[in-house]
Order: C-alpha cells, then structure tokens, then sequence
C-alpha cells in the first residue's frame, strides 16, 4: 500500500540528499544575514535552505575561506556579556536605568541561557517561555521586564528556525523593546566599526520582526514591539556599557522582504534536480581536484550569482565560484559594475577583442560600442609599447 | 565615472594576464624615503596595537611590541619610543620654514613634512583610533601620562582626518595609491588587499595576474586586524609571558621575557614592509603630475599649522560642531572637484573616463577665427574656432568648456553643433579677450572638458551661529575620560570551539 509522505517531510528528504556529507548549520539571525547579502544566488539558496554550513564544506581545499575569529575578540564579546549579568545584572540595570529612564533596580530579569539544555528541546521550552513572557509584558506590569536570551521561533522557507535574541523584550510601561550586546567600542558616539554596526541593526530589525510575528500569532497587536531599538556597547576604550537607541523601521521592512525571498524546501525539492548534491564536494577522502570539479558541477546546474563584495563576506563558498567564473571568464569576476557594462558580451575574452577594434555581433553592438572607444582612447593615451616600458622588469 | 573603461581594461588584463595602468603620471606625492608605519592589533581590541613598526622605508624598521597591550603601563611602555621618534620626527619638519610669496604677503610654510606611508586604509582608520586614544588621555591615579603620547595621538588624529583630503600626500595608503594607478581584476572589495593588488601587477613568470592574486590573498597578513590563525598563536605566548611575568610590569623583569612575541610580530611584520618598500619604489618610476607640487605644498601648509598648534599647546576637540563640519565638508567637496580637473587635465589617461561620460570633447581644430561681438556695454573682441570631433558629439548651446591647455583659464561656450564626417564639427567661442596663449592652432587635436582647475570665489564664512535646524536639543556631554573602565585584569581569550555560539561575538 502507497504511504502518504507530508510536503514537508518530501522536502526534508530531498534536502538531505542534497546536502549528503556537507556540514550542517542551524538557522540564526547572522546566518539569515549572510544570506540577505546573497540571496539572488541559486545556488547559495539551495544551501541555506538545507542549511549547510558553507564556511566548513570545503575544508581542506585551496578553496577552503578563513572564517575563524580571534580568541580575544571572542574573549573580549564574553567578558563584557558577564559584566552587563554579574552581581545580579547590576551593570545592566544601571544602563538600562540610564538609557531609558525607566528604573530597573527592581526589574524582573530572567537569563534563558541557563537552565535549559542546548538543544533543540531547551530552544523549544526558551521560545515557550519567551512567549509567556512577552504575553505579561503586554500587560503592563508595575516593575519592568527584561528576557535575556530570549528565543523567537519562525518558520524560514517552511521549515521551523529558532532565533536566540540577547535582551530581547525589555518590557516598558506595555510595550516590547528589543536590545542587542555588541562588544566594540563606541567612542564620541560613534561606533568605531560602521559595519558591525549595521550587522547589528539588521540582528534587532529580525528580532523586532519575529517578535512582531509572535504577537500577531497570538491575536495581540503586532506594534507592541517597538522600531526603537536599544544596543549596548563598550564605551571607549574599556568595557563600561552604555546604552544607545535606534529606529530600524526601513531595516524591518527590508528583512521582512528578504524572508519572503527565502525559497521553502518544497519549491527546492520539487525544482532541484534529483542528482544534484553536495555529498561529492564535502567528502575530505577525494582529491581537492575531484571535489571542486564536483562543485563547479553543482552550481552549474544550480546557477551561480557572484558579486565579489557580498559573497566575499558572506558566503564559504566565495573562493571556489570566484574560480569557476575566472575559468570562464565571466566579467563579474571584477565586480557588479564591470559584469553590467558588458550585456550580450560573453566573456572577458571577447570584452578584450571587442576593445581591439573586432566587429561586434548584433547582440553585442550596444555594450561593444563604448568599450571599443574606450580601448582607442586608452591606446592614444597609454600605447601599449609605453604601458610595457613603464612597466618595471 | 564611465563603467565602459573599467570594462575595457578587466577584458585586457584577463587576456594579457597582467595588470595594466589607468595613469601616465603619478599623482601624488612620494618622498624618498616617506615614513612607513604597519601595525598589528589584538583581535576586537580596537585601540590596542599588540605592535607597532615604523622607519624610513628604504631601510630596516624599528618595532614596539607591548607584550600585554592591554595592560596600560605595559602599553604605554612600549608605545613610548614611537611617540617620541613620531613626534620628534615632525617637530623636525615643522621647524624648517621657507618664505612664500602670496601677493604683498609673506607667509611662512615648512619646506618638507612628513609624509607617512601604510599598507592600507584599515591601518589609517586604526592609527585614527590609537591617536584617539592618546591624544586625549588623563590622569589616572595621580600619575600624568607620558607627554609624548599625548602629542603622538595628536599627530596622529591629525594625520588620518587630513587622509579624507583627496589627493593629500601626507598619509598615504598604499592599496588606495595603487588601486587609483592600475587597472587589475580585483573587485573594489578586494582592492583592499596590498598583497593580492601586488601580485597583479607583477605576478610570477608563467602565472596570469589571478592566479597570482588568489595565492597572495591566501598567503599574505597585512594587518592590522589579525586573522584566527595569528591570535591562536599570539594567545599562546601571551599567556605564557603573562605566566612568566606574574603581573610585573618593571621594564627589568618585563624586558627579558617579550622575546618570543617580538619575533612573532618581526615575522609577521617583516613581509609587509617588503611589500610597501617595493611598492613605493614601483610607484616612484612614474613622472610627478604637475599639480603635485602645488597639492603638496597644500599639505605643507595643513601640516604647519598643526605643528604650530600642537607646539604651542592647543588642543582639538574630539568632535566638530556642526559649523565646523559644514565647512570641512564644503572644503572637501572643492577640493575633490579641483583634484579631478587636474588630474584629468593633465594626464590624457585619467581624461577618458571624461570622454565616454560626455563630459570632454577631443578633436582636430580646423579653424580659428576672430570676431567682433557685442559684449555687455561695448563690441568686443573674441575668437571663434571650429572644432572636429571624431565622434559625434550632442551638445547644448551656451554649454562653457575649458581647454585643457588653459584650465585654470576662462572657459569656451559652445556655439553650434553640426554633423561632420563621422564626427561632429563644434563652433565654440572664447569668453574672455583672445591672446596668443589662449588659442590653439588650426591643426592642433585637443581636448575641452567641462573640467577646470580655476580657483572658485571666496567663500564667505559661515555665521558663528548655526541655524536651528543644526542645533542639537540639548547640547553634548562633555567627553568623558578615554581610559575610563579599563578591565583589569584584562579578558581571558576564548577559543571559539569553546562557546556554543561564537558568531555571537563578530
């Protein structure tokens, strides 16, 4: 007798078929922001969606990234999350005090990292709790409310993800306030990294999102959960916490849409080819030539969308495409802006004939024509026996 | 900025397997030798340098190597050598003043200055945070820091707020200078990478320029911020000099234990400063743009009066008011579009971009003539040529363009425009008396661009008060001591195996 096989557990299976060998990786929100830098590549999708980890699939390959981090910096993010909790979150209360000007020395601070196993079930009973406590808050109790480690649960491309937050929900007079401890330093209020600023404005925009979601789900008004989010840093050159409040309203509407992109599993499974799988391209026994043969392979037939800034930076996969789209001499190799100046044109190959004086075809007219004068003008400029004396031995 | 040339010179470079230059002239100032600094930090300890080498690049480099940068008097012990060298250095340079002439004024202006040179720009923005950190220092349990750092940090905040003045010398960053010179097949974001720009231009015999690129990105530290593997190590002999000095800082007992670090650094340091000697001695080779001379001595000037200031006491405030920074961005802006015009004008390479974009016309001058035109009272006199363009050109009348031979002149406005051959033949007009040095010849090719290096009208300053709608609510706090909540003793390093989530802490 044919059994019945839910959607969701056809997609399942067919995701682990295509992740085969390949480490996996659990959903979070830095991993949901990696991915909204390269969301618009097939294959990067198929990955994210069967989570595997593209930072350890290579291992051992030339193509490997490094994506490691310092001890110190991580010794550094650990001591200052255990002075914002020691001596009964003191320091926490007082920037939470200060920042907001609500008192919170009699706050109810609740820390979900302990007590609860790390695990699927402990991120389970944490996304319970967090929602009973974001209930309470809506309630407007007398003393504040503050969920350190909370949990938000969502389903990201049809499959159920957990989203661990650090002070999500500081529950003010009825209303939700997400914050985020970031350990770099802030000096003369500004941040002395402009990016991890913005990485950590986009992990509060998810949260708030979530949150939102959560609300909505339980039949509660959804902006109960303030744009105004709170990030807790270093100030200067020690660890003193100070507090800092940021509307993300464009950043929620952009996260929003990006989770929307998010392709389910079962759009993956019904649309990948069934021989496709990153099984060959995670086995450390082959030689590295047989496993980034095996990847070129993949994304082949996946399709690969490189852009070097997002993929550089976001993707484990970066090295190995960068060296497919090199083989084949694919403009963007150079970036974005390079790749768009030259539509119709096929190759770096051809984009250099063309700038030779080559007739082009009817495809190639409208981008061929620019790049052909600029190649005269480069050669009235820079001839290229003058490029090559100047050119040292 | 035309994309077609970028894409011209990527097909090129893929097919020669080399990288090519996007100049003919140098367009910034290089001494002989400038001062080179490479600094390495401890990861996330953003205002710590865990080393700090400097020198004249055309020898061997001095080196200070805390031992525990996080430790203040251990910090402040090794730093002190370069603050004093830095600060004596441009103290040096400061004092020697040559007169200029301007008008019926004399001013005095310093005949030299010091010019640093980085690997790159993240190591600009981190001796900007270090020179944060020391220029600004207080007292701390009654001992008065040593004033030689406070002077350093000052020169140093001075250094990387000048870099933002485009086409400054007096800092510069060595994968900025060499991105703006060649083209390669690195992407903007990959440019930021000295080692893998180098091995496009001169990539190993047999090797094309990516190849070469991809084994150099793999391979090379430049710093300042350590990759994972370098801090392992660094962890493991920080904690053994840190076990061995027991918490002694007595520069005695300290002194005998930092070998080990200090070779870890030289090694990593070594490389680099290779890396930036053979790369300003390539960029060496190529002629001086002729508008350096005058942006140098622009620099000079900046670099006088800080000196100037900083001698005499003064201080600067750690932020603009929003007066201030008005001005420091108007200034900016002109000065950004006065150093495209000269580097356009004068070298016929950075020019096309000019060209595609529309911006400058190049053609054959086929005539010259003189005319008789009303002018605003009285008939005056004014020259007309006839310009053919080997592309066909679309062009307002009234359009004012300069001759690049007299850019620093009054422009040509466009007549008329007609169909000529494949090109177009272009009539324009000489808004000012024709005199022999303003005119071409029939015959001549040139090139009209709506670029000019004339100096606008003074600006009047910007009133005292700033309007409301630049006034903050409430005014700032005033600064509060840098240093304060230092943690001693400093966080433990944490091995990334050892947290359940160690993305937490990027």
């Amino acid at each position: 007798m044919a059994r019945h096989i839910r959607p969701e557990r056809a997609g399942e299976t067919a995701l682990d078929r295509v992740r085969g060998r390949a480490p996996t990786i659990r959903a979070n929100v830095r991993r949901l922001a990696a991915f909204a830098n390269v969301h618009s590549c097939p294959t990067a999708a198929v990955a994210f969606a069967a989570r595997i980890d593209t930072n350890r699939i290579l291992t051992g390959t030339t193509a490997e990234m490094p994506y490691g981090q310092s001890p110190f910096a991580i010794g550094r993010g650990v001591a200052f999350e255990v002075l914002l909790r020691q001596h009964g979150h003191a320091e926490l209360r007082r920037v939470l005090t200060e920042g907001l000007g609500v008192d919170f020395s009699l706050a109810a601070i609740e820390n979900l990292r302990e007590g609860y196993e790390p695990n699927r079930t402990g991120l389970t009973l944490r996304a319970s709790v967090t929602r009973s406590r974001m209930a309470e808050i809506i309630a407007a109790p007398p003393e504040p409310i503050v969920l350190d480690g909370a949990v938000l649960r969502a389903d990201i491309g049809g499959l159920p993800a957990f989203f661990e937050a650090d002070e999500m929900a500081i529950g003010v007079g009825g209303e939700i306030i997400v914050g985020e401890n970031k350990s770099w330093p802030v000096v003369d209020g500004r941040p002395t990294d402009e990016e991890a600023l913005g990485a950590a404005l986009d992990q509060a925009a998810t949260y708030v999102l979530l949150g939102r979601g959560t609300l909505d789900q339980a039949g509660v008004d959804p902006a109960r959960v303030s744009d105004n989010v709170v990030l807790v840093t270093p100030r200067n050159t020690g660890l003193a916490p100070v507090l800092h409040r940021q509307a993300v309203t464009s950043r929620v509407r952009r996260v929003e849409r990006l989770l929307g992109a998010v392709p389910s599993v079962t759009d993956i499974a019904a649309s990948t080819p069934s021989s496709v799988t990153f099984d060959q391209v995670a086995d450390v026994t082959l030689p590295e030539e047989a496993r980034l043969e095996a990847f070129g392979d993949v994304t082949e037939r996946l399709g690969r969308v490189y852009e070097p800034a997002g993929c550089l930076t976001s993707c484990g996969f970066a090295w190995a495409c960068r060296q497919c789209i090199f083989a084949a001499g694919d403009p963007a190799v150079a970036g974005g802006p390079v790749a768009r100046a030259l539509p119709g044109i096929a190759s770096l190959r051809r984009a250099a004939e063309l700038a030779s004086g080559a007739p082009p075809s009817s495809a190639e007219a409208p981008a061929a024509a620019p790049v052909a004068r600029a190649g005269r003008l480069y050669d009235e400029a820079i001839p290229a026996n003058e490029a090559a004396e100047r050119r040292p031995a | 900025m035309s994309t077609a040339l970028d894409a011209m010179l990527v097909g090129r470079v893929y097919e020669t397997g080399r990288a090519l230059r996007r100049t003919t002239l140098r367009h910034v100032h290089l001494a002989d030798p400038p001062l080179g600094i490479a600094m390495w930090r401890l990861g996330g300890e953003r205002f710590r340098a865990a080393a700090v080498a400097w020198g004249p690049l055309d020898g061997p480099f001095q080196l200070a190597v805390a031992g525990e940068p996080r430790n203040r008097d251990l910090y402040f012990a090794a730093l002190a050598p370069f603050a004093a060298d830095l600060s004596a250095r441009i103290r040096r340079a400061g004092s020697l003043k040559t007169a200029r002439q301007r008008g019926r004024n004399t001013d005095f202006v310093p005949a030299d200055a010091t010019q640093i040179v980085v690997p790159n720009r993240t190591t600009v923005a981190a001796l900007g945070l270090l020179g944060r950190y020391l220029a600004y220092l207080s007292d701390r349990g009654g001992v008065a820091p040593d004033p030689a750092l406070i002077e350093a940090g000052k020169h140093l905040r001075f250094y990387t707020r000048h870099a933002r003045v485009p086409g400054q010398s007096l800092i510069v960053p060595l994968d900025r200078l060499v991105a703006d010179q060649w083209a390669t097949l690195l992407s903007p974001f990959e440019q930021a990478n000295l080692a893998a720009l180098d091995a496009q231009i001169e990539p190993p015999a047999g090797t094309h320029a990516f190849e070469a690129a991809v084994a150099a990105e793999a391979l090379a530290r430049i710093g300042p911020e350590p990759t994972e593997d370098i801090d392992r190590l660094t962890d493991t002999l920080l904690a053994d000099f840190n076990a061995a000095r027991n918490g002694n800082t007595n520069p005695a007992v300290v002194e005998p234990l930092i070998g080990p670090l200090r070779d870890h650094y030289r090694g990593l340091v070594e490389p680099v400063w290779q890396l930036m000697g053979r790369v300003v001695a390539r960029e060496q080779q190529l002629p001086t743009a002729p508008s350096v001379l005058r942006r140098f001595e622009a620099d000079r000037e900046a670099f006088g009066r800080h000196v100037d200031w900083v001698t005499g006491g003064g201080r600067y405030r750690t932020t603009d008011t929003p007066r201030q920074a008005a001005m420091t961005l108007r200034r900016l802006e002109d000065t950004l579009a006065r150093y495209e015009a000269e580097r356009a004008v004068e070298d016929p390479a950075c020019m096309i971009p000019h060209l595609l974009d529309g911006d400058a016309v190049r053609g054959v001058v086929a005539s010259v003539a003189e005319h008789r035109v009303r002018g605003r009272v009285n008939m005056v006199r004014r020259a007309l040529i006839a310009l053919d363009t080997d592309e066909p050109v679309v062009l307002p009348a009234g359009k004012k363009m300069w001759w690049t031979a007299t850019a620093g002149d009054h422009p040509w406005e466009v007549q008329a425009v007609h169909p000529q051959g494949s090109g177009s033949r272009i009539t324009f007009m000489l808004c000012a008396a024709p005199t022999p040095a303003r005119l071409p010849t029939a015959g001549d090719r040139i090139t009209l661009s709506t670029l000019h290096t004339r100096t606008d009208a003074y600006r009047l300053p910007l009133p005292q008060d700033p309007p409301w709608t630049h006034r903050p609510p409430v005014p700032p706090p005033p600064p509060q001591p840098i240093d304060m909540g230092d943690p001693e003793p400093p966080p433990a390093a944490v091995d990334g195996t050892a947290v359940p989530d160690p993305g937490r802490y990027a």
